[in-house]
Order: structure tokens, then sequence, then C-alpha cells
């Protein structure tokens, strides 16, 4: 048991990544090399590398050849602070291009504890199976009973079938089974690894779930050291704001933000500001719905929530969240200020396994369409698809499920919606993944770091808020100019975004939640723990060689692996733009009203971000220069 | 984290089929830690047929001699609550010592609903609730 763990790695690692055939059953251990860890650490290290090795280029995303890959970080299994998190990657059957998505709860430990830092699995079963690994051993079982189930019968089958209630889920519910091409991955029911469609690219393989439990110990090195860093960390907790704010709001404190700042994308980005948003802020949320305070494995901020509706048409409904993309997506996008409806869709996206981002953004594009006469009544299923319908809502996330009607098209998303109905302009997405957290029209910087993610639009590459907070000293040390100090400038923030996505990939590689370990208003403090902590205690875990600065080059590694992933599927410059609404439509109301991105500032943010990156300006390549001084590929 | 520190203290590892102290699961959001309740009249220390669990008259808590301990699993049937185990790697009883007196869980502990008290302790924390509770019924009426 325990001792089984021991490997060529002092700590941290498993030191063996599990290896699937789906077509032929086969199943293979191989050990996990040490040149690999050190230059890709794990999670999305391992599966952008991974991906990028061993799939060809135009590769159908549903096909046999892609690959699903689940990996954790060397950090998941120790007692290190929110090391929770866990990566599903493949190519995405919504974008086409390198898709990943991130869940936390406990599977990701769990797998360290089975024996295995990773799973790539491959091909596709003639019949439906789920993967059970258990103690080091791997075995496919069949999952005909467990089709066409949701999530939490799923679950509950799952662990009466087993005899083990404290076995840890990574399903997909019937919209993977549908190839809804937003189809997400839900870990136990509760962590949903939402974006890009890994739950369509399991259904395409016919794998229902994949079930980890394990009493292997996951060593650590330096225990001593290890302690010290760990102590450190929570010290750094002591007085931080976010962290208190989260605990007592969750993720929808950021609500009253979005207000204030009138960077919504409400109404499918026709609207900066919410008529009557007090209903769905945070305190709305935790004054009528919430059960408990939860947390992820080992995680001290503990935003999680758990909510119940009891009373009214949707009792009883149980279910994590809701969370501020919840709200964002199945409240302000769609315009619905019924807090029970958002609830209520968000718990069905839950058990359907839809990614509910791209589901509330596919229904508000629909909406608009469907108000400016593109959309007929009969397209719609006969619905009165306006803005504000929450029943119309909730009537359409079970038709995208089963793709049934009108929701076999919102099944594919906002960029095919788009391209069918010649109605482009109103599909507000970057590379096919939806503009989610918000509306950047009067922040470019945020524009920036939504346009050039490497996953399609995303708030999580990059953190693009340094400007808000740091110091024209800290500025002029850091990025060579206090300009970036100055949040009217832009001088310098291309290669604030370009540090920022860097040093915010090194959590996903860690395993570790961004929101515990880098979020702070003190730029010293993003380095404090973002860099020097999490290094300490990499060493600390590992006993592996690595200096902050190295560390940093990782993530800079990982993040032009995944560029290139991109650009071998034909992706260039042009593909790195927000959409044409935010450069066309000033934003209509709120205390940015009359903003809209301009296109010589964003060509001139752009190709700064591109020099700082070592890009080529023209088309956006990674130089052989840059290739070469990363050790890439 | 009680469950992770645990085994970090006693084993060096991140393990939590180790750990001395569990946190049950029992749905809708409960989640309930459970560990050794430190008996006065331990069954755990009865049955032991080696003297293998002893008690500590200096910190008042059974403990474990690891080398006197056959791995019969006595103790783990008997224990109401279940808070003794067999370690997964040793094969030995394994059951919580409160760290010397420093249980590193009520440390960690990020909701601080861990505590460490005794008896008496306790039952005036109840006593104190209770009144509470009395104060605000007079009051009503």
């Amino acid at each position: 048991m325990g001792k089984e763990t021991m490997s060529i790695f002092a700590g941290g690692y498993a030191g063996k990544i599990l290896y699937v055939n789906l077509t032929d059953g086969s199943i293979e251990k191989r050990p996990l090399e040490r040149d690999f860890a050190l230059k890709y650490i794990g999670g999305r290290g391992f599966s952008s590398r991974i991906l990028w090795d061993e799939l060809e280029t135009k590769t159908d995303p549903l096909s046999p050849d892609n690959r699903l890959i689940i990996a954790a970080g060397p950090l998941n299994g120790t007692p290190t602070p929110s090391a929770s998190r866990l990566v599903v990657a493949a190519k995405s059957p919504l974008t086409g291009i390198l898709g990943d998505t991130n869940s936390g709860g406990y599977f990701s430990p769990e797998l360290k504890y089975s024996g295995f830092d990773a799973i790539v699995l491959r091909g596709r079963s003639s019949s439906p199976v789920y993967l059970w690994v258990r103690d080091g051993k791997a075995e496919l079982r069949s999952a005909k009973h467990l089709w066409g189930h949701k999530i939490s019968e799923t679950n509950h089958l799952l662990k009466e079938e087993l005899g083990d209630e404290d076995i840890h889920i990574c399903a997909m519910g019937p919209a993977g089974e549908n190839l809804v091409r937003y189809a997400c991955v839900i870990t136990d029911g509760e962590g949903a690894g939402g974006r890009c469609g890994m739950g369509a690219v399991m259904g395409s393989k016919n794998l229902k779930a994949v079930v980890v439990r394990g009493s292997q110990d996951v060593g650590i090195a330096d225990p001593k050291r290890f302690k010290e860093a760990v102590d450190a960390y929570r010290q750094t907790l002591e007085g931080e704001v976010w962290t208190d704010v989260l605990r007592r709001l969750g993720t929808a404190n950021l609500v009253a933000h979005r207000q204030k700042l009138g960077i919504w994308g409400a109404k499918n980005f026709q609207r900066a500001t919410i008529e009557g948003w007090e209903k769905i802020s945070g305190e709305a949320f935790r004054e009528r719905f919430l059960v408990k305070v939860m947390g992820c494995m080992g995680c001290m901020v503990r935003c999680r929530r758990y909510s119940a509706i009891k009373e009214g048409p949707f009792a009883p409904t149980y279910t994590k969240g809701p969370e501020y993309e919840s709200i964002n997506s199945l409240g302000a996008k769609p315009y619905i200020t019924d807090p029970a409806i958002i609830l209520r869709a968000h718990y069905l996206c839950d058990e359907y396994g839809i990614d509910e981002q791209t589901a509330g953004s596919s229904i508000a594009m629909a909406m608009e369409l469907y108000e400016r006469g593109i959309l007929t009544k009969e397209q719609v299923d006969g619905v009165e698809l306006v803005f504000g319908n929450g029943e119309a809502l909730l009537h359409f996330i079970e038709k995208i499920a089963y793709r049934r009607g009108f929701g076999d098209l919102l099944a594919d998303g906002t960029k095919i919606m788009g391209e069918r109905l010649k109605a482009d302009y109103y599909a507000i997405h970057v590379k096919g993944l939806e503009v989610d957290a918000s509306d950047p029209r009067s922040l470019p910087t945020r524009a920036l770091t939504y346009a050039v993610s490497t996953r399609g639009s995303c708030h999580l590459r990059g953190f693009p808020y340094i400007d808000e907070f740091i110091k024209p000293e800290e500025a002029k040390a850091y990025f060579g100019t206090e300009a970036v100090s100055n949040l009217e400038s832009l001088e310098g923030k291309g290669k604030m975004v370009a540090w920022s996505e860097n040093w915010v990939t090194i959590p996903n590689l860690m395993g570790v939640c961004i929101f515990a370990w880098n979020r702070s208003r003190s730029f010293p403090m993003l380095i404090r723990r973002g860099l020097e902590l999490m290094n300490e205690i990499f060493v600390a875990t590992t006993g592996l060689p690595m200096t902050k600065e190295e560390l940093y080059h990782c993530g800079e590694r990982v993040y032009n692996v995944e560029k290139l992933f991109n650009v071998r599927e034909g992706f260039r410059r042009e593909s790195d733009y927000p959409p044409l609404r935010f450069f066309e439509e000033e934003l209509p109301d709120g205390p940015g009203k009359g903003s809209k991105l301009k296109r010589e500032e964003y060509d001139q943010l752009l190709d700064e971000y591109y020099e700082a990156r070592g890009w080529d300006q023209k088309t956006g390549i990674p130089t052989p220069a840059t290739l070469k001084a990363l050790g890439v590929p | 984290m009680c469950e992770l520190i645990c085994s970090f203290h006693h084993h060096q590892v991140g393990n939590p089929g180790r750990a001395r102290i569990r946190v049950i699961a029992l749905g809708q959001g409960e989640d309930i830690p459970v560990t050794c309740l430190n008996c006065e009249k331990p069954p755990c220390l009865d049955i032991c047929p080696t003297g293998a669990l002893y008690r500590d008259e200096s910190v008042g808590m059974v403990l474990v001699q690891q080398d006197l301990c056959i791995g019969c699993a006595m103790c783990v049937n008997v224990c109401p609550v279940g808070a003794v185990t067999l370690d997964l790697v040793e094969g030995v009883a394994a059951k919580c010592d409160l760290c010397e007196g420093d249980p590193q869980c009520v440390a960690y502990c990020p909701a601080k609903v861990l505590k460490l008290t005794d008896a008496g302790q306790f039952a005036k924390y109840r006593m104190k609730e209770f009144a509470k509770f009395l104060k605000c019924q007079v009051g009503e009426n």
C-alpha cells in the first residue's frame, strides 16, 4: 500500500502515468520521467505537452484519435493548502483548439493516492464503459447501466456498485452522451470542469466516468522545510481582504463589483449594468439560499457554497454554488434577475453536465436574435424567447442536453450558431469560447487577456488587474516603466499581461487554486505567494532543484507550447482579436458609458504583447529564438 | 485539512487514509469530523491482549506501544466511535494521541470548528448555551 509509492521522486509525484486505449481495452503504466516533470511540473503542463506531442494536426475532436487527459499536480495530495485542483484536457470540440478545464474538490488528490499523476485516454470503446482506478490498478468496466443517467444518479449508482462511498468520480452527464459541444465533466457531483467541452470528448469515447480511490502516500521530501513554507503561506492570508470576502460571499461577491464598474455583459453584451441587480448579489444568495459554507480539500479560503431552494416551485433543489459565473451566464446574459431561476438553472446544468457559461451565452445570443427577428418563433419551438424569460432558459437547458428541437443548434455554441444563422456579429466569443467574466470595452487590458488566451476567451488565463494597484516603483522594477501603474496609459500593459499569464499558469501546473494563491491587491504579495512560496513548497515537496525564476519559465514554456498547438491548427494574429461588437458599439450605460475598444490602440497593445512574448508581430507565431531559450519543443 | 495535517504530523506524508481523524460526509452539506473521545473506561485498552494499548497517566491519553501490538484489530472492533484503525503501512493500531498535547488538526482547522477540550469544560459550554436558551424563553414570555 503506502510503501508502493517508491519512485524516482523523493516526494510529490506518484511517478506513474496511466495510458488507456479504449478501442482495444489495453492499459499501460509508464514511469513519469524526471526531465519531463522538471520542465512541465504537472497538471496543465503535462496535458498541454502531451496533446502537442500526441495529436496530429486537424484531428477531429470527437474522433477516437483525440486524447482525454486527466492530470494532477505535484502538490495534490499533500497538506499544501488549496491543493485540490484537477486539469481535464483534450482538443476541444467547441473551439477546435487546445481545450482544458479545471475543477476543484477531492478528485485530484485521490488520483495521487490511487498511484498516478495523470491518465491519458485514447480511442473509443465499442460500448459504454467507466474506468476504475484503485491503488495502482486499473480496469474498464461496463457502464451500460449508467448510460442516460444524470450526474447525481450516476454517482449514487457507482458508489453502490463499488460498495465504497469514499470513491471520487469524474463523470459526464446526458449532455456528454449527446455530444453537446460544451458538455462538461463534474467531479463528485459538485466540481464542474466546465469549459471547452471535455464531457463531449468523454461521450465520443463512450466513457461515462473515471473513478479513483487509493491509500498510497504522497511523500514529502523535506518535511521541516515543507511545514515552514506552509506556515508562511498561512500567514500571508492574515488580513487578506479578498479571501475574507470569498469566505463570506463566495465568488458571487463579484456581482456588486461588476455593477459598480458597469462591466456586465448583460443582454448578450447590450447592457453594462442590471436593473434590480441587488436581487442576485452575493448577499442576496447568502440570505435566501445558503445552507453551508464549504471548501475544497485542504482549503483555508473556503469559497464554495452549498445552497438549497426549500420553498416555491423549484423546491427541493440542493446544489453547490452558485458561483459568480453562474449568475453572470444564467442571470446577466439572458437578463434574468430571479435568483431562484438562476439557482435552478445552475442545478440543471450540473445535473445534465452542461457548461453553464456557454449554455447561458448561447441562449442569450438566441434571445437577441429572436428579438431582432433573425430567429422566428417557429424556429425556436414556439417559445417566446425574449430577454428575462426564465422559463425559456430552463426549457432550453433541458433541450440542449438532449439536442431536442432548437436545443440541437444551441448545443453547438455561439460560434457555430452564428455561422449557421449568418449572424456572426452577435456571437460573442474568441476562438469559439464565449466571453465570460466581464465586458472589456472600458478595460482594454482585459480585452487583450481574453483575446490572446490559449483556450479561447478566458479571464483566468491572465491577471490583467495588476495596473489597478501596482505602485510606480514596483512597475518600474518589474515592467521597466512606471506607466504600468497608470490606469489611463496602455504603455507596458502588453508586457504586464504576458507576465501575468506566465505567472498564473503556475498554479495550474502545481494543482493549487488561483483564488487561494494568486489573488491579492498588493504586487509584492503576488510575487511572494505566487512565485517564492509556491517554489519553496514545490522544492520541499519534491526535492527537485528549482528556483523561482526557473519556475516562472515553466509557466512561460507551457504557454508557448499551447500557442504552438493553436498555431499548428492554423490560428494566427487575426484570431487574437476580441469580438467585433466591442470595437463597433459603445457601452450603452453605467460608469463606462460611451467606451468602446479602439482598433489602433488594440493593435498597439497586441504588438507590445507579442514583443514581450518573443512572438512574430505579423503572425503571432513564437520565434525560433524564443522557443530555443525555453527549450521547446 | 485535519486529515492531511494528521497524516503529515505522524508519518511525514499526505495520506488521509492514515489519518487518526476522519471527516464523515453525511450528504447535503453535512460533514462531521470524528476522532478518539479518550474514554474514561476505554474498551480498546481493556480488550488489548498484549498490553500495547496503555494509558499515559501524565497526559491522560490512551496510547499505543507499537512494538507490542500484534495487529489483531480487537481494539478496532470494540471502539464505539471507530476511532482506532490499523495503519495501512505498519499494520498496527493507530489512534489519536493529541500530538503530544498540541493537536495539529485543531491548529490547522480552517473553519476553526475543532477544539481541544475536556468533559468539564464541555459541560460548562453546554450549560452556557442552555442558559442562553432559557434567557430567550423567559424574554419571550
